[in-house]
């Protein structure tokens, strides 16, 4: 249990890579973090330096007030669970969990003990003296948390650790792990590159992308106020139709890139002639006229989910690509033309040239 | 390539067979001149069944010693031969494996210049630096001992990149893990490196018995005493005396018993290799 304070945080490789500059947070006790961003944002770099297995260029790095910067990892007091489960081959699931205790130097009966409860925990018991290669994937991750758990750490890191597993046990463990931290109350530092893994786990998300905090919110606030247009694009599924546009002189409308229009109704926070984007998800979109903004989509090629339909296709009249997503099983053709509106509390702008938010008062 | 006809079959059980014969004959040949008198090997037919004197030849092998192989018994000539091929074992494999643990593992100056001097020496065999080597051994005075006959072979370049092949493929992710779990430097070496690396220990402690046991030259240097004999060296020394006639069936005895650790390493070590690989996953 313990808060984890992350200061002006920044790594750059011998070599002049930058993978990390700049990353200011700080975790309370007991919370649960989720790093998520696409492939090469650093996210891992910043697990990597929580937990002493990377050097720090610069910034602070404080567990429970006590910077830590230049501790080894086995003297930070944290557990790392991680993407292929890195237990020794040789050793038993009991041996693979004594190992650190019995590098602290606790009692035997003590070790016993937290294993004992740790394999009750997570329903390893029976495999206590297989070897790890006589388990399959799920089991060996649990392993590796079990590990985790019976040190006792201040903070948790996990670095992708369901990314090796099938779907259905994904999920399965993820409810888990919820599940685990839950009892545990401890802090948990997450990394994925997996929104909907962020989305479900995360008390907050810290949304990464070039070695740059994009966000840091709870999971609803980046779905409902993205601060950019990355974190727009990366939170949801299908993810958010984003159109290019220009400003029109009354600033009430915007031109889209080509030569369709989308009235708002009302004037837009920016002056006249300006490069913005609109953001609007696809869920948001409704197949009636009851919105204030009206789209008519020309209908592309669909996806049955069964639950919902999602409608790929382009704006009627333009090239702008749109995708809807529509309620319960539908049949379209290509080419039909479905007329939809949305509210205006729901459409996003973005400035065009940095991607940042601009606030209207629509809501 | 896998075709099922039974003329195939059969041709290709044949051919094995013939094989397996043909390179099980001069053993057997072997075995059985050494169960012979000195005059049934002299004289034609060969016998090609065991003789009666298998008791007398070997005792006076072993411990009689023979005047042809310089008066010693062959029993202390394959005490020295065993010293000699664990000791090069073992220090080639404690050598290697502790240095090719600093060149994977460890970030110091010259790192790759280390390991390419380690790697250049593998091109220069024993047979090409005996002289200096020879020059080294007599100015530290240890000819006619058993330092002199292991040492200089110690060195081993060969296992040395063995092990660093074998360290390279294990996963940055176990070392990290082993950090996490405070295991230091040589913890980590205990525990887990050398554990993992049980079956190429248990393959080079083959070929690394194997080479010591079979060495000659080296030896055949270094010794001048004959109680430093190996039975490689006695062999020889029997095959070569003189004006003599070679005494056949003590010879063809010696070779049995000189063939007999080498097979015994083999057997046992096959199991650790074969357990070793049935156990491996990934």
């Amino acid at each position: 249990m313990a808060t984890l304070s992350i200061k002006s945080l920044g790594k750059v490789y011998p070599g002049g890579v930058t993978a990390v500059s700049d990353v200011n947070v700080d975790i309370a006790d007991g919370e649960f973090i989720v790093l998520v961003g696409p492939s090469g944002c650093g996210k891992s770099t910043i697990l990597r330096m929580i937990a002493g297995l990377e050097g720090i260029t610069s910034g602070d790095l404080q567990i429970d007030d006590r910077r830590v910067n230049d501790l080894e990892p086995g003297e930070r007091d944290i557990a790392m669970v991680f993407q292929n489960y890195a237990l020794y081959p040789h050793m038993s699931v009991r041996g693979n969990m004594e190992y650190g205790l019995k590098n602290e130097g606790l009692p035997k009966a003590q070790i016993a003990e937290r294993i004992a409860e740790a394999a009750r925990t997570l329903r390893l018991e029976e495999f206590l003296d297989r070897k790890p290669a006589n388990l399959s994937g799920g089991q060996r991750q649990r392993v590796a948390m079990g590990r985790a758990i019976v040190r006792d750490p201040k903070v948790f890191l996990f670095d992708e650790p369901l990314s090796n597993l099938d779907a259905k046990l994904r999920t399965q463990l993820r409810a888990e792990l919820k599940a685990l931290h839950k009892r545990l109350g401890a802090t948990f530092v997450y990394v994925t590159h997996d929104q909907v893994e962020a989305m479900s786990l995360a008390d907050r998300i810290i949304i990464m992308s070039n070695g740059k905090v994009e966000q840091i919110g709870t999971p609803m606030d980046l779905y409902l106020r993205p601060a950019s247009r990355f974190v727009a694009d990366f939170i949801g599924s299908p993810s958010m139709n984003v159109l290019d546009g220009t400003v029109s002189s009354d600033r009430r409308s915007l031109q889209l890139n080509g030569s369709h229009q989308i009235d708002f109704g009302t004037e837009l926070p920016t002056a006249a002639g300006n490069q913005i984007a609109i953001g609007i998800r696809p869920e948001h979109l409704h197949q009636n006229t009851a919105g204030e903004t009206r789209i008519e989509l020309s209908v592309g090629f669909i996806e049955q989910l069964g639950a919902d339909t999602v409608v790929h296709g382009t704006i009627a009249g333009s090239q702008s690509p749109l995708a809807v997503r529509l309620n319960g099983v539908q049949a379209r053709d290509s080419g039909d033309s479905i007329a939809l509106s949305c509210g205006r509390d729901q459409i996003h702008l973005f400035d065009g040239t940095t991607g940042q938010r601009l606030n209207w008062d629509n809501q | 390539m896998v075709e099922n006809r039974p003329f195939l079959t059969f041709l290709t059980h044949a051919v094995l067979i013939i094989g397996v014969l043909f390179l099980c004959f001069p053993v057997w040949m072997a075995l059985v001149a050494s169960t012979h008198g000195p005059e049934a090997l002299s004289s034609s037919p060969i016998p090609l069944w065991f003789g009666d004197r298998a008791w007398e030849n070997y005792s006076q092998l072993l411990v009689g010693g023979l005047p042809e192989a310089g008066g010693v018994p062959i029993g202390s000539m394959m005490f020295n031969s065993l010293i000699m091929a664990l000791v090069i074992t073992f220090g080639k494999i404690a050598i290697s494996i502790i240095s090719a643990y600093a060149i994977v593992y460890f970030q110091f100056p010259f790192r790759m210049g280390f390991f390419w001097m380690i790697f250049i020496t593998l091109m220069l065999p024993v047979e090409v630096r005996i002289l200096p080597t020879f020059d080294v051994v007599v100015k530290m005075g240890m000819l006619n001992t058993y330092a002199g006959l292991t040492v200089p072979l110690i060195a081993s370049a060969t296992a040395t990149f063995l092990f660093r092949q074998f360290f390279l493929t294990i996963p940055d992710e176990l070392v990290e893990a082993a950090r996490i779990d405070r295991a230091g430097p040589l913890r980590f070496f205990w525990d887990i490196l050398l554990p993992l690396s049980r079956t190429n220990i248990a393959a080079l402690f083959i070929i690394l018995f194997i080479y010591g046991w079979n060495q000659y030259l080296w030896p055949l240097l270094i010794t001048t005493d004959e109680s430093l004999y190996t039975v490689v060296m006695g062999i020889q020394r029997m095959v070569n005396s003189g004006e003599s006639l070679p005494v056949w069936h003590y010879i063809m005895g010696t070779a049995v018993l000189a063939m007999i650790p080498p097979v015994i390493v083999v057997v046992a070590m096959q199991k650790l290799f074969v357990k070793g690989l049935v156990e491996s996953e990934k």
